[in-house]
């Protein structure tokens, strides 16, 4: 008798836990907050019948360990540009069949070119939204609005400087090095940006990790002037009634852009699509333009569901804009290179 | 039958920690041990039998660098909490008159670690932030005119916050210790003409010293492998070692790396747990 309720929760238990990787027609999408808000993903769970979990990432560097830990959970990610080539090269995602994808040849073909999201003439990524690491400062701290990534190393702003906690920031002292051609630096244009971090980290008052986080800085008075993902930490800042200004320095900004992928060998193709093709649709593209405030990769659909004055603020018809923004590239076997200097910053 | 059945039952009670342990622990510091000789290789690593990566760890010293400052917190956590427990512990045990006050006083020491040790942290900022608690109370009474920067993002708000959090581990054991040394030893004591400051350095202190390397322990091991405070009340010179093997981990997806660094983090507690034990065992042969 015990051993029969035992073996009946055991049995339970296997079949609670076992649930939603079996059931058909369920979605399991590993990604950023907001690009499965419920406030457009219900409508679609509705229409398609498919139904959609969502776990959350913290960074980029979450897609590969999560994935590597073993396989059959996740259905979809969203890598950034910066991680999608390691994700073809480490065999997680399948080519995409862009024929089922209906609005694909709308996206912006600066996306598509790229070389993250290709292999061997096939595509493994769906481009989906956008943006710049732009730089931030509060208003009530400046009376000359700065310009240039060197305001990020004034000494007079000792304790009040906020960075990134990226490989990203070499990008940054890089430039401000003049080294413009960021992704592809020397090892001693590498070493000259990790002296230049150094050089700045006695005015830096926190390496930022997580969105939330840097809004707390500004929040709590902490810090004036930061990098930023540009639309979203500010977009919550002023929510909070507080005041902060984005820039692009005159050194340039990097462009972020993030992209669907399908993870190999899933059970649930058909869900997959659909849900791809409503991402692309006016339900997805506004959807998560209205979370998060970022620009999105289809412009005509973009064009379709935003008002005139959205549609301009997030640069969707100013290709100029998108042209000068420094876009993310895979690093490939330099990649170490990049993070060892970083860390070497950070555990000075 | 019987005798099967208690055969049965001692393989259960024995075979059961047995195979935990196997499974839990042994298994899974074998494959740490193995991977910590892999070699990183892009997009991943693969399987090698070399020291590349412990080479790396002495070698360049941004390891070094941080090993040393994690021992230093580590350190100063302890110091911190034993300066603050002991005596807590020894006013409760001796000098508190009311059972019933003791008990609440014990419980409050104990009650935090029912709350969620993110949130502990997280209060701390809070308090010690530029715009909080702290800084609006010494300005009120007068003792700065600007909110300081300094209690918040440094060191200091580690050891601070790591102290609050982990406090509760040292109290218990000294706690425990002092109460069970019996009440007719100082007082004998004290009849052979010994002051109040000899009976303690004489005989308290050393029967309560297991006690004391039993909290040293834990409070040292504890914020050792530490990597949260680091992250909310640390600033940038606070990265420690747990925080660089989750980057290894992560970011810079260097397992083999991430492995050898755990590795050597193991071998340094491992020396203190075993350093802790033989100072416990000499304090309760040698104390009585």
């Amino acid at each position: 008798m015990t051993r029969k309720i035992l073996l009946g929760a055991l049995g339970a238990l296997a079949l609670t836990t076992a649930a939603p990787a079996l059931a058909e027609g369920t979605l399991n999408v590993l990604t950023w907050e907001g690009y499965a808000d419920s406030s457009f993903i219900s409508k679609f769970e509705e229409e398609s019948g498919c139904k959609v979990n969502a776990t959350y990432v913290g960074s980029n560097d979450d897609f590969a360990p999560k994935l590597m830990s073993g396989g059959g959970v996740y259905d979809l990610i969203t890598p950034s540009i910066d991680t999608t080539k390691l994700m073809i090269d480490l065999d997680f995602v399948e080519p995409l069949d862009t024929a089922k994808i209906s609005e694909w040849n709308n996206i912006y073909k600066k996306f598509r070119d790229l070389d993250g999201i290709q292999k061997d003439g096939e595509y493994y990524g769906m481009p989906y939204v956008w943006g710049a690491i732009a730089f931030m400062y509060r208003d009530d701290a400046f009376t000359t609005p700065p310009t240039s990534i060197a305001d990020l190393w004034n000494p007079a702003l000792k304790g009040k400087v906020a960075l990134w906690d990226d490989k990203s920031s070499i990008y940054v002292a890089a430039r401000l090095n003049g080294d413009m051609d960021i992704y592809n630096l020397t090892d001693e244009q590498i070493a000259a940006a990790q002296k230049k971090l150094l050089e700045q980290k006695p005015l830096i008052r926190k390496y930022w990790a997580t969105a939330g986080e840097l809004v707390d800085l500004y929040k709590a008075g902490e810090v004036v002037i930061s990098n930023t993902w540009a639309g979203y930490q500010s977009g919550m800042l002023k929510a909070e009634g507080i005041k902060v200004t984005e820039f692009i320095p005159k050194e340039g900004a990097e462009g972020w852009m993030d992209s669907w992928m399908v993870v190999k060998g899933t059970p649930n193709k058909e869900c997959a699509y659909k849900f791809l093709n409503m991402q692309l649709s006016p339900l997805g593209q506004c959807g998560v333009a209205n979370i998060n405030g970022y620009s999105v990769a289809d412009p005509v659909s973009a064009k379709a569901c935003m008002t005139p004055e959205q549609f301009t603020s997030l640069h969707q018809d100013d290709p100029a804009y998108l042209d000068s923004l420094m876009v993310w590239q895979p690093l490939g076997d330099r990649f170490e290179a990049y993070t060892n200097a970083w860390n070497a910053v950070k555990a000075q | 039958m019987s005798h099967a059945r208690r055969n049965l039952s001692g393989v259960m009670v024995l075979g059961i920690p047995l195979l935990w342990i196997a499974l839990f622990m042994l298994l899974p510091y074998g494959i740490i041990v193995t991977f910590s000789f892999w070699v990183k290789k892009y997009p991943t690593f693969v399987p090698a039998f070399q020291f590349g990566n412990y080479v790396t760890l002495f070698t360049d010293p941004q390891y070094v660098l941080v090993l040393l400052r994690t021992l230093k917190i580590s350190v100063l956590v302890s110091v911190a909490s034993l300066l603050l427990a002991y005596p807590f512990a020894y006013w409760l045990v001796f000098r508190c008159r009311s059972a019933k006050l003791r008990t609440w006083l014990y419980m409050a020491v104990i009650a935090p670690l029912w709350v969620s040790y993110l949130l502990r942290a997280y209060v701390w900022k809070t308090i010690l932030g530029t715009e909080g608690v702290l800084n609006s109370f010494l300005k009120s009474i007068g003792l700065i005119d600007e909110p300081s920067s300094i209690f918040l993002y440094n060191q200091f708000a580690m050891v601070v916050t790591l102290t609050y959090i982990f406090i509760p581990f040292m109290v218990m054991p000294i706690y425990t210790a002092l109460e069970k040394i019996p009440a007719n030893l100082t007082e004998a004591a004290a009849d052979l003409g010994m002051g109040p400051w000899r009976s303690f350095w004489t005989v308290t202190l050393p029967l309560s010293a297991p006690g004391i390397a039993a909290g040293a322990t834990l409070t040292f091991c504890l914020s050792f492998g530490d990597f949260i405070a680091p992250f909310l009340v640390g600033g940038p010179d606070g990265n420690l070692i747990a925080n660089v093997i989750a980057t290894q981990f992560g970011a810079a997806l260097n397992w083999p790396l991430g492995s050898a660094l755990a590795i050597v983090m193991l071998v340094v507690v491992l020396t203190i747990v075993s350093l802790s034990d033989r100072m416990e065992r000499k304090g309760a042969t040698g104390g009585i």
